[in-house]
């Protein structure tokens, strides 16, 4: 008899995940090809967009480092560890400093789902919504939780909630799952303000979190764990700036799928090796693709900013269509999550070091200020001119109540201070059924072809930005 | 009583419009978490926003999206068309995104010449209380320093005392509307609690005291059904006339325009009158939008329906609130464990297209619990 938790999306993700750890660093397209065969075709557009020529080895890390992900939580549970469930906006370095708990980041799973699994995890999402759960709900969380909830999978020790202040829907969710299933909760709200008395409110709120914690797991965060993870964490920092500035080549030379690489990669294994390695092969692979001039259209046609989430639900049709259209995927606003430096010295340094850090992961960041829109609004305007962004696109989850809400001024307010436009998107990021990947590629195309590349005037004729001093010159080929 | 009903369907409604008339100054505000002291203290009238059913949204749905609720977006379309036009000035809580998102385009728009933004933390611990405490510091400050005015301590104690009577009138007439034989109809009841935001509250309290001496005897035919409404923002008052015209009472409820205005809101304390409101509000106020008090919610329902003697229990929201959305399923839930069963409704803000189907399904629920 099947046990009913390996019909969960974690396990079933998990074990699809693990066969990456057999593969070599390297794998020829007859392989790949055999590889695709053997996969769902849903899965095989996002896998097949992963092991294109250009990021194939990179990508191979990228699954490695989520696998390794994956297997320690699965370690730690069989080892008697506490599995905390964090969301995305949460640092997870902090549920990885002890030695008795492991992180598991909800949309970084239910992302996995819909990337590798038969029927893109719609079967969650569709046990999720027989609970009578709104289907306004967030799908980036609920395919996730909705394999918990349907106790198919395993289950959570502990849910931390970083969506107070930033996202209802996200917030909700998860003590909707902590009441359902009677999971202990873990909140941490975020004043609205960043005076310095906000500030100071919000770090006596993570401490509060962290005396929680290691009651919880009954293990003292030590100076030393924290040490651990926050000098990994300082190296992934420098290397994230490394990579962020070789993204103002033109044209950039960055695969698109880089951008999704690293959030992935901020929101699992961030502050460990296995997570420094990772960041390590995208600079790598980006240094060399800049020293080689390539770029994989005959010419950068657009260099994009998302303004929220990207689409997820097909890589191929999305990352990769892109390229192909010399469309660049700069980046978007899970990328802005401004990482900088914790101070190591000693407990107190990091406590706040990584407090600060919680309040600059994407979404905490920019939403739920004394504004709704203006540090969204500041953030994607700071984006634009470092990467000298044509336009933006805003993906239009549509449970990103929070963004819609004020999508309208920022659509105004980059037109007036930049002179950028605004593509507006409505989709469910997650689950295709919304709208098909076709629509939105057409609705891309026509906005590029359209609205900018007539501002444009066809050619690059914008000044070349400021390339890292050992590139040779960036050619369009 | 007809002619309360009357005014509580109206935006300027006869004391909103006596009292501008009289030269007096208009604040809104459009959450529970706004401390109606401080404003009364300050000689101004707190105006609740309300859309009263509103389904003309065009002007809001320039800047609001079709993902937001149909009465937010009914609020900023008031907002801009110039139904609010009386108001002298908006408070803005973080009640939800979408209010949130109502606001920041109201004020994008169409900036009205007082705004201030009172941030209400989403947790109750010390901390938080000292936070919101200063933010009520804040808060009548800029009262002061706009309308040029000073909030004295007394004034705030005795706008403590008028409020502390006009919930205690309030749960009065919930005691009528909760009894064997309801002298007041879920409809009514949510009348009277929309007039009391629209009028200074001597004049409420003088008001009400009239009413409730009227209908200290009355008695409404026995319903087919004694039922709870609860959920979402919901001032609709036609909907709930609509609704209790197939036989049905709501004989209490948890509406967010109702007893979540003013039943919990009862600890007093004596000390620096801002603190008292501060721990008043934040420690006490019921929204789902304190994302660790949801046990105090159910006890806070499951109290009200065994107060009120309840056959079943009827749980709105509105498309694309996710609070309420979220947390009917979980009322749902723990009500039925204790034998209360439960109709979940999601409705489209004030589309009257929309009521025939809403009775529909109240009818069948009719059935359902054997109160054909």
């Amino acid at each position: 008899m099947t046990n009913p938790a390996h019909q969960g999306l974690f396990e079933r993700v998990a074990n699809i995940f693990s066969l990456v750890d057999h593969i070599g660093d390297t794998l020829s397209d007859a392989e790949v090809e055999g590889l695709l065969r053997v996969l769902p075709p849903e899965s095989a557009n996002s896998i097949s967009a992963l092991m294109a020529p250009h990021l194939r080895e990179a990508s191979l890390v990228f699954l490695r480092t989520l696998s390794t992900w994956m297997r320690e939580a699965r370690a730690m549970k069989a080892a008697g560890g506490k599995i905390i469930m964090v969301p995305f906006n949460f640092p997870p370095e902090l549920v990885t400093a002890f030695d008795n708990a492991a992180p598991l980041t909800v949309e970084v799973l239910s992302t996995l789902g819909v990337v590798a699994l038969e029927g893109q995890g719609e079967r969650y999402w569709d046990l999720a919504m027989g609970l009578g759960l709104p289907d306004h709900a967030c799908s980036s969380n609920t395919i996730e939780l909705g394999s918990m909830l349907s106790g198919e999978d395993f289950r959570a020790d502990g849910l931390i909630s970083a969506g107070p202040g930033g996202c209802d829907a996200n917030a909700k969710i998860h003590e909707f799952v902590s009441q359902y299933m009677d999971i202990p909760q873990f909140v941490l709200d975020k004043p609205v303000d960043r005076s310095p008395e906000a500030v100071a409110l919000y770090r006596r709120y993570y401490r509060r979190m962290v005396r929680q914690l290691e009651e919880f797991i009954g293990e003292e965060l030590t100076e030393e764990k924290l040490r651990r993870v926050n000098e990994r964490a300082n190296r992934c920092t420098e290397l994230y700036y490394e990579l962020w500035e070789m993204h103002k080549v033109r044209p950039c030379p960055i695969p698109n799928l880089f951008s999704l690489f690293v959030y992935a990669t901020r929101f699992s294994m961030w502050g460990t090796d296995t997570g420094v390695a990772c960041m390590e092969k995208l600079v790598a692979a980006a240094r060399a693709r800049i020293q080689a001039g390539a770029y994989p259209a005959p010419r950068e046609k657009a260099r994009c900013l998302w303004a929220y989430t990207s689409i997820y639900y097909d890589f191929l049709g999305l990352f990769n269509w892109m390229e192909d259209r010399g469309i660049t995927h700069l980046a978007d606003a899970l990328d802005l999550f401004m990482p900088q430096p914790v101070d190591t010295t000693d407990r107190d340094t990091m406590l706040d070091g990584m407090a600060d850090r919680a309040w600059d992961m994407p979404m905490t960041r920019q939403m739920g200020g004394p504004s709704m829109s203006a540090a969204w609004i500041e953030d994607v305007l700071w984006a634009v001119r470092e990467l000298d962004a044509e336009a933006v696109i805003y993906c239009g989850h549509h449970a990103c109540k929070q963004t819609w809400s004020v999508v309208s001024i920022l659509r105004q307010e980059l037109m007036k201070q930049a002179g950028i436009p605004l593509l507006i998107l409505q989709t469910d990021a997650w689950n295709k059924s919304m709208t098909p990947i076709g629509v939105v590629q057409r609705q891309i195309a026509e906005f590029v072809d359209q609205v900018v590349a007539p501002q444009r005037g066809g050619e690059t004729t914008r000044r070349r930005r400021r390339r890292p001093a050992d590139s040779s010159p960036a050619s369009s080929t | 009583m007809d002619d309360l009903f009357t005014q509580a369907t109206l935006y300027a409604n006869d004391y909103v419009r006596q009292w501008r008339d009289g030269g007096g100054r208009t604040v809104g505000y459009n959450c529970v978490f706004a401390p109606l002291e401080l404003f009364e203290a300050a000689g101004l009238l707190p105006y609740r926003l309300r859309a009263l059913s509103n389904a003309q949204t065009d002007l809001a749905d320039a800047h609001l999206s079709r993902f937001n609720c149909g009465f937010c977006r009914s609020c900023l379309q008031l907002g801009l068309d110039g139904a609010y036009a009386f108001l002298d000035g908006l408070v803005e809580i973080n009640g939800c995104d979408h209010l949130r998102g109502a606001f920041e385009n109201w004020q994008y728009v169409k900036p009205t010449p007082f705004f201030h933004y009172l941030k209400v933390p989403h947790i109750v611990i010390d901390d938080a209380l000292e936070y919101f405490a200063d933010q009520l510091v804040q808060l009548k400050a800029a009262l002061e320093a706009h309308f040029a005015v000073t909030i004295a301590d007394d004034a705030l104690r005795a706008a403590t005392a008028r409020q502390a009577r006009v919930r205690e009138l309030l749960r009065r007439a919930y005691a009528l509307r909760e009894r064997e034989q309801p002298g007041l109809t879920g409809a009514q009841t949510m009348a009277l609690v929309l007039l009391s935001s629209t009028m200074p509250s001597e004049t409420f309290i003088a008001l009400l005291e009239k009413e409730l001496a009227a209908r200290e005897n009355a008695a409404l035919p026995a319903p087919r059904a004694r039922l709870l409404i609860g959920g979402a923002a919901t001032d609709e008052v036609e909907l709930l006339r609509e609704l209790e015209s197939l036989g049905a009472l709501f004989v209490t409820d948890s509406l967010c325009y109702g007893t979540r205005a003013f039943w919990p809101l009862t600890e007093h304390a004596d000390g620096d009158p801002l603190r008292v409101l501060a721990k008043l509000y934040l420690s006490n106020t019921l929204c789902p939008r304190m994302f660790e008090d949801y046990p105090a919610r159910r006890a806070f329902i499951l109290a009200a329906a065994e107060r009120a003697r309840i056959d079943g229990a009827v749980f709105v929201h509105n498309k694309f609130c996710d609070v309420h959305g979220i947390e009917n399923v979980l009322l749902r839930k723990h009500l039925e464990e204790q034998g209360i069963p439960v109709l979940l409704l999601e409705k489209e803000y004030g589309a009257h297209a929309d009521r025939g189907r809403l009775k529909t399904r109240l009818q069948a629920f009719l059935e359902r619990i054997g109160r054909p």
